[in-house]
């Protein structure tokens, strides 16, 4: 479903782009994306496609504000069947639906009772019981325990699945940005980058979308020059005691330019175990400040110069090296894992 | 403090004392006229002055069709107040509050210059065989004028209370602006609702000022009091004062009741 919208009051904001199966839309507090809900709903006045010009009571979408909204003074099974016509089957069909989202034991309970994830499945039963063309979740996973986060998360966008439904998830959290089926940024109030979640992580469109995806390895450096025959551009990190490192040939950047450039933490590596494979793109020595334990994976935090890279390599590995706090080794930027844009504040 | 905090409470909380204490007082001075009211009834010669049980049919009958009016006229005021912001609406807050304000007889003064026989709506309504004083359209007018304010200010903080939020949910699960409002709004404003209209009754029930100027006839229980107590004594209020306190506290208690029977929010 294509979604165009504009929007003048209480912000000026412009989105355009394409929900299709479970699509977040990631943006910073203040982007505007409760509004764009909110205008999409119908709750505020905005030009745009679909539903452009109706009432909200016209139209068929599904909306989950943060914090789910249940009528306080109706129980579980009558928040689902607040938008069921009334007649005979107007409970069995509300009992359905809470079935559907495993809920059908707590049918009799207030949502002041009910757990933030149990609040949640049900405001998802009574927006699904309007027969929605679309769904619209407010920050679906900021009022969520972490330690249920990531569960509660993947079980809801599998029930939307099973519905069939387009779903339009806004959101802060890179996290549930990795779970979606597609990915729209949202950064100056206008759609900068769609695209499928491992594809927008790895390659962002800009720094502002870097930094939005949770990328750490940011840095400043400047074009050193180009090397059309071996198809890379050089770049000098200066912070870093002017290391050079090759990078795939962008000649649109300037000899002498300004620009910001990331890497992902997984695209620094340590030296291989077998020296056979020991071929390095840019050798940079860094000194290590600390590091963070993930179980099978380690984050390692080097110094090098003024800045801080990050790496992220197998705990064997790390082990191997002997990579305590104060040791210095010589780490490989892997140039295709470097990415580079022009100077933007 | 420590010897204040009662740390045996039921609950297994620390109990202030003082608040308690003081409570009580306020309690015993709130009540002190009731109690002296028992000790001053003549219980054995307890009988009614003639009129007064004409005056209990009057002013129950007249004060529920004026409550009827209230709610129906004040309601939509009070949902408009709290729903909408506009250029100016402190004027609109400004003459409810002039209505709360004005002393009942001077109320009663000026309702009679608008409605009575000389006065520009009297005079009007008199043409077609309607008296505006001293009649039953008189006194539910009364009672209308001196109650409905307190209604509209409980009954808009009430409004106020709901979550704009739910309304709106309410709405993108398809139901209009009015299914809206009887289905979201008023079950979550009940509570303050509910008080508006013991609030309205008791004033409209009690009304003195205003009736006595506007609706000396037909009688009602407070006009029936002063009456009673001009024309026989004291001994001819207390029991007529005893059967205003049983017609008039059902409905309050009533609704007390019955609104906090569900208390989630």
């Amino acid at each position: 479903m294509r979604i165009d919208y504009r929007i003048d009051h209480p912000v000026r904001l412009q989105a355009r782009f394409v929900v299709d199966g479970f699509t977040v839309l990631l943006g910073q507090s203040g982007e505007g994306k409760t509004t764009l809900l909110r205008a999409i709903a119908g709750l505020l006045p905005a030009q745009g496609e679909p539903f452009g010009g109706l009432p909200p009571q016209h139209r068929a979408v599904g909306y989950l504000p943060q914090g789910y909204a249940l009528f306080p003074h109706l129980r579980a099974w009558e928040n689902v069947a607040f938008a069921l016509p009334r007649g005979a089957q107007r409970r069995a069909q509300a009992l359905e639906l809470l079935a559907r989202v495993r809920l059908v034991d707590v049918a009799e309970h207030y949502p002041a009772a009910l757990s933030g994830g149990q609040q949640q499945r049900v405001a998802l039963a009574r927006a699904l019981a309007r027969k929605p063309q679309l769904l619209l979740l407010d920050e679906p996973s900021s009022a969520l325990d972490a330690a249920t986060r990531d569960e509660v998360m993947a079980e809801l966008i599998a029930e939307v699945h099973e519905f069939g439904l387009p779903v339009l998830a806004v959101s802060h959290d890179p996290h549930l940005a990795a779970l979606a089926d597609s990915v729209a940024v949202m950064c100056g109030r206008r759609i900068v980058q769609q695209g499928a979640p491992a594809e927008v992580l790895l390659r962002p469109g800009s720094v502002a979308v870097a930094r939005l995806l949770g990328h750490r390895n940011l840095f400043t450096g400047r074009i050193a020059g180009h090397e059309p025959g071996e198809g890379v551009s050089l770049l000098q990190w200066e912070a870093a005691k002017g290391a050079i490192l090759r990078m795939p040939q962008q000649p649109e950047l300037a000899v002498g330019q300004a620009v910001q450039w990331m890497i992902a933490p997984t695209a620094v590596r340590l030296p291989s175990l077998k020296p056979e494979h020991h071929r390095s793109d840019n050798p940079v020595i860094g000194r290590v400040e600390s590091r963070l334990n993930l179980g099978a994976h380690f984050q390692v935090a080097l110094r090098c110069g003024a800045e801080r890279l990050w790496l992220d390599a197998h705990s064997n590995l790390v082990r191997y090296h002997g990579l305590e706090t104060g040791r210095e080794i010589t780490v490989d930027l892997r140039s295709d894992g470097l990415l580079c844009w022009p100077y933007a504040d | 403090m420590s010897t204040l905090v009662d740390v045996l409470a039921a609950d297994g909380l620390p109990r202030a004392r003082t608040p308690a204490l003081i409570g009580a007082l306020t309690l015993l001075l709130i009540a002190g006229p009731f109690i002296g009211l028992a000790f001053a009834t003549h219980w054995s010669d307890f009988h009614f002055a003639a009129g007064d049980t004409r005056s209990i049919g009057v002013s129950l009958g007249y004060s529920l069709i004026a409550l009827v009016l209230i709610v129906a006229l004040g309601t939509p005021l009070a949902w408009w107040l709290a729903r909408h912001s506009f250029r100016g609406k402190w004027i609109l807050e400004a003459i409810i509050l002039l209505a709360l304000l004005t002393p009942p007889l001077a109320m009663g003064i000026l309702l009679t210059a608008l409605y009575g026989p000389y006065g520009p709506v009297g005079g009007m309504m008199a043409g077609t065989g309607v008296e505006l004083t001293n009649s039953a359209q008189a006194f539910v007018l009364a009672q209308f004028y001196a109650a409905l304010p307190y209604y509209v200010v409980a009954a808009r903080a009430a409004f106020e209370g709901v979550p704009r939020e739910l309304e709106h949910i309410a709405l993108t699960l398809g139901k209009s602006p009015w299914q809206t409002f009887w289905q979201v709004s008023v079950p979550l404003a009940r509570l303050g609702v509910a008080a508006g209209i013991a609030l309205a009754w008791v004033r409209a029930l009690g009304e003195f000022g205003i009736v006595l100027i506007l609706a000396y006839y037909p009688q009602g229980i407070p006009v029936k009091l002063w009456v009673n107590l001009q024309d026989i004594g004291l001994p001819a209020v207390y029991p007529l004062l005893w059967v205003f306190f049983l017609v008039a506290m059902p409905l309050p208690l009533l609704l007390g009741l019955a609104s906090r029977r569900q208390r989630l929010i």
